[in-house]
């Protein structure tokens, strides 16, 4: 993202640019969305990405600028769930983001599009500080201003931001719990024993 | 037996199925009957067509998946075999829509319960609407044929520990309570229905009607997408397709032309009248897409002192329908309850929370227990439904306001819901709902839920059950179709699937729109090799 958009100016928009994206709602989001285009945020899918923990994942519909946003709210989300040692933990937020890459690929345009103008929305360095109301970029902030503005959009009395708080950890957190290396987390024990011995589908062909 | 791969066979067999995303050119094809979906709608019909001798296509725009691809595995069926991902939603992102689009529709991934349509509901739509022929006696015959072939029978196995719950706190509360039919065979009570059945116990329409029809040399295209019905003069001369990708998202740039006399469209509530309005066909009281229903569902969940693992075993063994009409058929709206299956991602996509408040919750499923409610929308003056229409790229959406009325709904159920779980042993109570503490005594719980928020996204709100859009009728001012689905203004067109009914039924769908698909069908047949 362009440095130079950080300006004064966005910041001093703070209360009444954050009720009007509220009142507004889709349509002031579609703007931001153009506003974002227009000052250097990624516009194009990741394409081929080595993490640092070694694999490489394909990245379909989100950005490098969307990478670096969830590599800040994912492990907020998921917290509790991450492993501790550095490498394995840092290889479970990798992995997590490609499975949400690859969930959103299957939503199809529509919800590609509104997905769009949410993380362009947090992206936007101008947007970001005056409705999401974090100071600092994404790969500066601090787990606890990350965890204030998740609380800050679920607690909000506007819609949109709750709205915007479930799209978050909703996807986030399908795409975690929801994997077989965490299913222990929830205590799920996996499918039936049974339907793996018996059934030709889990048979090496 | 059950595990025997009818799909396979067939396939290798000589069925006439194609795989749209293959497809190199574009192509002109024939028949005397074009069914547009393979759900419970045009599975039903298209097997009846058949068997009356008629040459039938299928055109389905999800993909065919069958027991090789069922391995149980939630994010693969999300991705797979639900509309848009998994990720469909009301036009405000107020309620998370789960259907299916795959072949079989979404019979492929229901839970099988099993329903006749309630007397109060074929009475009101009669009353209201003028169906004719569709009284409970009239109606009987067409249950009693679609349980025999779809072999649906009261669940035999003792239920699980998340419906015994519910058993439990009906017997406790004096409240009416029943156990539930299901269209399976031998089935072995493992709790993946909504990820397709891994052990073809399911009968579904993938299993049955699909296969039965392409036993009688129907054709099948999937992959495909039915984009426009077109018109010339008073009749439909054919459809336009659209060949898409083996994601199912992108268009190849294959076309395909389907030309027939008759044209079924069963592409369901939101789907079916999406295809009419994209179609733009003549609709002189702009009622296509408006009363769509939804049976909007809220939930709670209880953390119960043994372990529950609502994972397994079959998803739904008992309802109660205590308080479905219990305030009179045109009251305060009546819901059924239910159980839903809990595995992890259902569950934490479902649970609107994050971190360790989220944590807390998810690591508990072994002790989780949950009830639903569905809402029986449709019967009152402040319960008119959505409305589908067009995105700028021509896929439907659907704008479905919460009215009061169905808000006063929410808060009885959730009290309902409360208050069974405790009656049912539950050490604490939440509400799925962004401002519930986890409540640990019943008056406790009863006392916050008269106040707490009612509002769009902190109360989690969900449907499984989309109809209406396409409403049947006589009167061509207040319905879209006739009685037996026939269009009101287009000769050889007719809809057989969910859309067509002009209320939500009150009960699970699936063997309501069985019944009038499988007596639009057998009367449509009869039309047209009379014809012949
Ligand atoms: C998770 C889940 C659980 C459920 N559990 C139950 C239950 O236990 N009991 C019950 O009674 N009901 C249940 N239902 C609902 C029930 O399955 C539906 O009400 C029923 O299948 C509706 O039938 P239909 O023919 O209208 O549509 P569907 O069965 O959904 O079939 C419509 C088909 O049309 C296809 N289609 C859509 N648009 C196009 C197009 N343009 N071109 C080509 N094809 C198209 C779709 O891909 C789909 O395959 C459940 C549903 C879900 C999603
Ligand atoms: S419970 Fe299991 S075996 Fe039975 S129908 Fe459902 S998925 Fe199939």
């Amino acid at each position: 993202m362009a440095s130079g958009v950080q300006s004064s100016e966005g910041i001093a928009m703070d209360r009444r640019g954050f009720l009007r994206a509220g009142l507004l709602g889709t349509a002031a989001l579609s703007t931001i969305s153009l506003g974002a285009s227009l000052s250097g945020c990624a516009t194009t899918p990741a394409g081929t990405v080595a993490h640092a923990s070694g694999a490489t994942a394909e990245y379909r519909f989100l950005t490098r600028d969307d990478l670096v946003l969830l590599r800040a709210l994912v492990p907020v989300i998921v917290a509790p769930g991450l492993p501790q040692d550095p490498t394995a933990r840092q290889a479970a937020i990798d992995g997590t983001i490609a499975r949400m890459d690859q969930g959103i690929y299957f939503f199809g345009p529509a919800n590609q599009h509104e997905l769009r103008k949410l993380f362009d929305l947090l992206n936007f360095s101008v947007t970001r500080v005056t409705l999401a109301r974090v100071w600092s970029s994404w790969d500066n902030a601090s787990p606890e201003a990350v965890n204030a503005f998740l609380n800050r959009w679920r607690d909000s009395n506007i819609g949109l931001f709750n709205k915007a708080y479930i799209g978050l950890t909703k996807l986030t957190n399908v795409s975690f719990y929801g994997y077989r290396t965490n299913w222990h987390l929830s205590g799920y024990p996996g499918p039936p024993q049974p339907e793996l011995q018996t059934l030709p589908q889990f048979q090496a062909s | 037996m059950s595990k025997y791969d009818i799909i396979g066979a067939g396939l290798a067999g000589g069925w006439k199925v194609t795989d749209a995303s293959t497809l190199t050119a574009n192509q002109v094809v024939e028949a005397d009957v074009v069914v547009i979906g393979t759900g419970a709608g045009g599975g039903t019909t298209a097997e009846i067509l058949a068997a009356a001798g008629l040459d039938v296509i299928l055109v389905e725009e999800g993909r065919l998946y069958y027991q090789k691809d069922f391995k149980m595995d939630e994010l693969f069926s999300y991705s797979h075999l639900y509309q848009e991902g998994m990720s469909r939603v009301t036009a405000d992102g107020g309620i998370s829509i789960l259907q299916g689009r795959c072949v079989g529709g979404s019979t492929t991934v229901n839970w099988t319960s099993s329903f006749h349509t309630p007397d109060p509901t074929l009475k009101y739509w009669a009353d209201r609407f003028g169906v004719k022929n569709a009284s409970h006696a009239d109606m009987a015959p067409w249950f009693a044929n679609r349980e025999k072939r779809l072999n649906i029978h009261p669940w035999t196995v003792t239920p699980n520990e998340n419906n015994a719950a519910l058993q439990r706190a009906s017997e406790r509360l004096g409240w009416a309570w029943a156990i539930i039919p299901r269209n399976v065979k031998g089935c072995w009570n493992s709790g993946y229905c909504g990820f397709g059945c891994p052990t073809n116990a399911k009968q579904g329409m993938l299993l049955t009607t699909v296969p039965g029809a392409l036993d009688k040399g129907a054709r099948l295209y999937h992959g495909l997408r039915a984009e426009r019905l077109v018109m010339q003069g008073d009749r439909l001369s054919h459809l336009e397709a659209t060949a898409l990708d083996q994601d199912v998202l992108n268009p190849t740039g294959v076309k395909v032309t389907l030309r027939a006399k008759h044209f079924v469209v069963a592409a369901s509530a939101i789907g079916s009248p999406g295809l009419l309005l994209r179609s733009g066909l003549p609709d002189p009281y702009s009622l296509v897409g408006k009363r769509t229903f939804l049976h909007p569902v809220n939930a709670t969940v209880a953390i119960m002192p043994n372990e529950v693992n609502p994972f397994y075993g079959a998803p739904q063994s008992i309802y109660s329908d205590e308080f479905v009409w219990k305030k009179g058929v045109e009251g305060p709206v009546g819901y059924k309850l239910e159980v839903p299956p809990l595995h992890p991602a259902m569950s934490a996509g479902v649970l609107p929370a994050h971190g360790e408040a989220l944590y807390e919750q998810i690591h508990q499923l072994p002790h989780m227990q949950s009830i639903i409610a569905l809402l029986r929308d449709g019967f009152h003056e402040e319960s008119q439904g959505g409305q589908v229409s067009l995105r700028d790229d021509g896929s439907p959406v659907l704008d479905y306001p919460v009215t009061d009325y169905l808000w006063r709904g929410f808060r009885d159920a959730y009290l309902t819901m409360a208050e069974a779980q405790f009656a049912a042993g539950a050490k604490g109570v939440r509400l799925v709902h962004m401002d519930s503490p986890l409540f640990s005594r019943w008056p406790e719980a009863k006392a916050a839920i008269a106040d707490i928020p009612l509002e769009l996204h902190r109360a989690r709100l969900f449907t499984a059950h989309q109809m209406g859009g396409c409403g049947m009728g006589e009167d061509p001012k207040t319905s879209v179709v006739n009685s037996y689905g026939e269009h009101h203004h287009v000769a050889n067109l007719s809809v057989h699937d969910a859309s067509t009914f002009p209320t939500s039924i009150g009960a699970n769908p699936q063997l309501s729109v069985y019944a009038f698909a499988a007596r639009n069908a057998t009367h449509l047949a009869g039309r047209l090799t009379d014809k012949a």
